[in-house]
C-alpha cells in the first residue's frame, strides 16, 4: 500500500490519524528514542563492576548497535505508540539501574 | 598481486561456480533442463563448499587467523564478482573452463613465484 | 503502519537508503580514494625526487625542522614515513600568546621532507589527505558539525544495510542473480549484487566507521564511569600513553630524539616506529614518547615514554584489555592499514562497490517511481528533485574528483592558498553538475555529465604526460607502480564512465505490449510464418 493511496483513504480520518503522523511519530522515536536508549545501554554497561576502560569501551560499541536496533523497532512495531514504549521504558528502566549503580559505586 | 592472493580468488571461482551449478536455475541455463540431476547438484554443492573451505584454509595458514579471514572474505567478494557481473550474464560458456583453469594456473604461478 | 515485518522493513530501507544517499556517496568515494591516499598525495607532489626515501634519517630531519621553526610549541607530534608514505607530517601545539601580543593558530603543522630537513619542495596541495577528510570533515564547516552529520548518515547506512537484508528475501536464491537489459529489474539486480557479494565489507565499514568517532557520538559512558578524570581512560585502556605533567619552567636541554631511538626499538620489541611525541620540549619535564607500528588487524600498538632530559624509561603502555583488543581491531579494520598491495586493492574494489550499491539503489527508486508519473501525465516535483540529484551526485561526483586532479596539474604554482584552491576546484565543479542537473534532469543530462567524467578522468594520463615528468611513459618502465597506479585506474575510471555514457545515450524504451504485438504482425506478414505473440522481453 504506498503512501499516496494510503493518504487518499486516509483523507476522512482525523488529523491525529492521518498516516504521516505516524511515520514523522515513528522517525522521531527512532532517532532520539533509539539515541536515548543507546545512550542508556552506554552507560549501564560502562557502570559494570569490570575494569573500568575496558566496561566504557564495551559500552560505546554495543550502545551502536542498540541505536540501529532501535531504529528497527520503530518501525515494525504495531502502533507508533507501541515503538515510543518499546523504547522510553527501556530507557527508564536503564537509566533506573545506572543511577542504582551510580549511588553503590 | 602476490601468488597467495591468486590463488584464493582463483579457489574462491572454482568454489563459487560448484555451487552456482548447484542450483537447478542456473543448470538449467548453462546445461538444459535434462542434466539437473539432484544427486549431481548435490555432489557439486559438496564440492563448492570444499573449495571455499580449502581456499579459507590457505589464507589463515598463510597469513594468521585475522589477516587471512579478513583476506579470504575480499577474494571471496573478487570471485563471485567475476562469475555473477561478468561470465553468467556476458560470457556463459567460458564459466566451466576458468573454473578448471584458473586454480590450475594460479598453482603455477605460486610455484613460480617460490 | 505497513502491514508486516517485511514491508515496514521495505519502507524503511527505502528512506533510510533515498534520504541521505547523495551524502552517502560523496563520503563513500572519498573514503574509497583514501585507501590510496599516500599514494594521491606523491602522485600529486611531482616535484619530489622518485628515489626511496632512507626511514631512519627521518627523525633527525623532523627534530631539525622542529627545532627551528617550533622551538617554543608546548608539545611536538611527529609521524614517520612508512614504504607508502615518503614524507614526514607533524604538527606541534603552540603556546598561548601572553596579552597584548598578536594572536597565533592553537596548532602549526607541517610536512617535511626526509631528505632535506625542510617542508616539501613540491607545488601546496593537501593532497590525498583532502579526500580523506573530506569523507569525515566534509568542506567549509567546522569539523565538529561535519562529524555529528557524517555520524547521522552512517546510522541511516547501517539500518539500510539491516534492513535490506530483513527484505531480501531470495538472498541466498538469487546470490548469482544479474539479468541486464531487462530495465527495472536489472537495477534491482544490480543493486542486489553489488549489495550481497560484498556484505561484510559494507556492514563493517559502516559500523567500524561510526566506532571511530564513537567517542563523540557516545561519549555518556565515559563520563559516567570517570565523573571528574577522563584521561585517566586513556591511559588504562592501552590506548595510548597520557602525560598530563605541568611544565616546571627550569629550562633544560632537550636529548637528540635518535639517541632515543635505539632505546625504544629495543623496548618496543624491535618494532619499527610510528609516532614521537615529544612533550614540553626544552623544559626540564620534558618527556618523549614513542609509539610503534602496529603489527596486525589492531590499530592499537604498544608506546614506552622517555624523560627527554635524562633518557629513562618512565612509563610503558599497558597491555590492552579485551574490549579494548575489540576496538583496536574494529578501528583497524575501518583504516585498512594492515593491508598489503592485493589487499587494498581488494579494500578498493568493495569501496567502488559500495558506491554503485548506493548510486544503483537511488535510480532504481527512480525507476519504479516513474511509470506512476508518465500515467499522470507530468513527473511531480519529488521525482524530478530525485532524478537531478542523481545525476548531479552520481555523474557529477566522478567530475568534481576527477577536477581535482586536473586543479593539481594546472594551477599556476605561486598562487596564494593554492592547496585551498585545488579543494575550490572540486567543489566548483561538483557545483557546476549540481545546477545543470537540477537545470535538466533528463536521460541527456546524464549521457552528457557521465561522458565529462570519463573525459577528465580518461585525459588524466595524458595531461599527465603533458605538465609534469612522472607520466606513464616514466613510471612504468621504472616499475613505479604507485605512481603509475594512479593515472592506470583514472584511465579504467574513465573508460567505466565512458562505457556507462554510452549506454545510457543509446537506451531505447522498452516497447509496450501493442508496439510488440505489431511488430511481430509485420514480421509475419514479410515471411508468412506465424510468429508468437506475447513473446519478448518485459520492462
Amino acid at each position: 500500500m504506498s503512501l499516496a493511496s494510503a493518504m487518499t483513504d486516509a483523507a476522512a480520518l482525523a488529523w491525529y490519524r492521518r498516516p504521516w503522523l505516524g511515520v514523522l511519530s515513528r522517525s522521531l522515536a527512532a532517532i532520539f528514542g533509539g539515541y536515548a536508549l543507546a545512550s542508556a545501554s552506554a552507560v549501564v554497561l560502562a557502570l559494570l563492576p569490570v575494569a573500568p576502560s575496558q566496561a566504557v569501551l564495551t559500552g560505546m560499541m554495543v550502545g551502536v548497535l542498540v541505536c540501529a536496533c532501535a531504529a528497527l523497532w520503530a518501525f515494525a512495531a504495531a502502533s507508533a505508540w507501541r515503538a515510543w514504549a518499546g523504547l522510553v521504558v527501556p530507557t527508564l528502566l536503564l537509566f533506573a539501574i545506572a543511577w542504582l549503580q551510580q549511588g553503590a559505586a | 598481486m602476490s601468488a597467495l592472493t591468486w590463488m584464493a580468488i582463483s579457489l574462491g571461482y572454482a568454489g563459487f561456480t560448484a555451487l552456482c551449478l548447484a542450483m537447478e536455475r542456473h543448470h538449467a541455463e548453462l546445461f538444459g533442463k535434462q542434466a539437473a540431476a539432484p544427486q549431481r547438484r548435490a555432489r557439486w554443492r559438496w564440492l563448492g563448499w570444499t573449495l571455499l573451505a580449502v581456499s579459507f584454509a590457505l589464507c589463515v595458514q598463510a597469513r594468521g587467523w585475522g589477516l587471512g579471514i579478513v583476506l579470504w572474505v575480499g577474494t571471496l567478494t573478487a570471485s563471485s564478482l567475476v562469475l555473477v557481473l561478468g561470465l553468467l550474464p556476458y560470457r556463459p560458456r567460458a564459466i566451466v573452463p576458468l573454473a578448471w583453469a584458473a586454480p590450475v594456473l594460479a598453482a603455477a604461478l605460486w610455484l613460480a613465484l617460490g | 503502519m505497513k502491514h508486516g515485518f517485511r514491508q515496514s522493513m521495505a519502507w524503511l530501507h527505502t528512506w533510510t537508503g533515498l534520504l541521505v544517499g547523495w551524502l552517502l556517496l560523496l563520503i563513500f568515494m572519498g573514503g574509497t580514494a583514501s585507501y590510496y591516499k599516500q599514494e594521491i598525495s606523491r602522485w600529486m607532489r611531482p616535484e619530489l625526487p622518485l628515489a626511496a626515501v632512507d626511514r631512519d634519517v627521518a627523525l633527525g630531519s623532523a627534530e631539525h625542522y622542529l627545532r627551528e621553526h617550533a622551538g617554543d610549541a608546548l608539545s611536538w607530534n611527529i609521524t614517520l614515513p612508512d614504504e607508502r608514505a615518503q614524507v614526514i607530517e607533524m604538527y606541534w601545539m603552540n603556546p598561548t600568546p601572553p596579552e597584548g601580543a598578536s594572536r597565533r593558530a592553537a596548532y602549526g603543522s607541517a610536512t617535511v621532507d626526509p631528505r632535506s630537513g625542510e617542508e616539501v619542495a613540491a607545488r601546496d596541495t593537501t593532497g590525498g589527505e583532502f579526500l580523506y577528510r573530506l569523507h569525515f570533515d566534509l568542506h567549509y564547516i567546522p569539523a565538529i558539525w561535519a562529524r555529528y552529520i557524517v555520524g547521522f548518515c552512517a546510522m541511516f547506512m547501517l539500518v539500510a544495510i539491516i534492513t535490506g537484508v530483513i527484505t531480501h528475501k531470495k538472498i541466498f536464491k538469487e546470490f548469482f542473480t544479474f539479468r541486464p537489459g531487462k530495465g527495472q529489474r536489472s537495477w534491482l539486480d544490480f543493486h542486489n549484487v553489488s549489495a550481497v557479494l560484498a556484505l561484510p565489507y559494507h556492514a563493517l565499514i559502516t559500523y567500524t566507521g561510526i566506532i571511530t568517532l564513537v567517542f563523540m557520538y557516545l561519549p555518556w559512558g565515559l563520563s559516567a564511569r570517570y565523573p571528574s578524570d577522563e584521561m585517566r581512560y586513556y591511559d588504562e585502556s592501552g590506548n595510548r600513553i597520557v602525560d598530563m605533567r605541568e611544565a616546571s619552567g627550569t629550562p633544560a636541554p632537550l636529548l637528540p630524539l635518535e639517541t632515543l631511538l635505539a632505546s625504544a626499538r629495543r623496548d618496543l620489541g624491535g618494532a619499527a616506529i610510528e609516532n614521537v611525541a615529544v612533550n614540553r620540549p626544552g623544559d626540564s619535564t620534558a618527556t618523549v614518547t614513542f609509539s610503534a607500528q602496529p603489527a596486525a588487524l589492531s590499530k592499537l600498538a604498544p608506546s614506552v615514554m622517555y624523560d627527554g632530559v635524562h633518557g629513562k624509561l618512565l612509563e610503558r603502555s599497558p597491555p590492552p584489555g579485551g574490549a579494548s583488543q575489540t576496538y583496536g581491531v574494529l578501528y583497524g579494520l575501518h583504516m585498512a592499514h594492515f593491508a598489503d598491495p592485493a589487499l587494498r586493492l581488494l579494500f578498493f574494489v568493495c569501496g567502488l562497490l559500495g558506491c554503485l550499491m548506493v548510486a544503483s539503489g537511488a535510480v532504481l527508486w527512480a525507476a519504479k517511481e516513474r511509470p506512476k508519473h508518465l500515467k499522470a501525465g507530468r513527473i511531480g516535483f519529488g521525482l524530478r528533485l530525485v532524478d537531478a540529484l542523481n545525476i548531479g551526485a552520481i555523474a557529477g561526483l566522478p567530475i568534481a574528483f576527477a577536477s581535482y586532479f586536473w586543479a593539481n596539474r594546472l594551477l599556476p604554482l605561486g598562487i596564494e592558498g593554492r592547496a585551498d584552491w585545488e579543494a575550490n576546484t572540486f567543489f566548483l565543479a561538483w557545483g557546476a553538475a549540481l545546477l545543470a542537473a537540477f537545470v535538466w534532469p533528463k536521460r541527456q543530462m546524464w549521457a552528457w555529465q557521465l561522458y565529462a567524467g570519463a573525459a577528465l578522468f580518461g585525459l588524466i594520463p595524458l595531461l599527465n604526460a603533458l605538465t609534469t615528468g612522472i607520466h606513464l611513459g616514466v613510471t612504468l618502465p621504472a616499475g613505479l607502480w604507485s605512481l603509475a597506479g594512479v593515472d592506470l585506474v583514472c584511465l579504467a575510471l574513465g573508460l567505466c564512465l565512458g562505457v556507462a555514457a554510452r549506454r545510457m545515450q543509446r537506451w531505447q524504451p522498452p516497447l509496450s505490449a501493442a508496439q510488440r504485438r505489431a511488430r511481430a504482425m509485420a514480421a509475419t506478414e514479410s515471411t508468412h510464418r506465424p510468429a508468437p505473440v506475447g513473446a519478448g522481453e518485459g520492462a
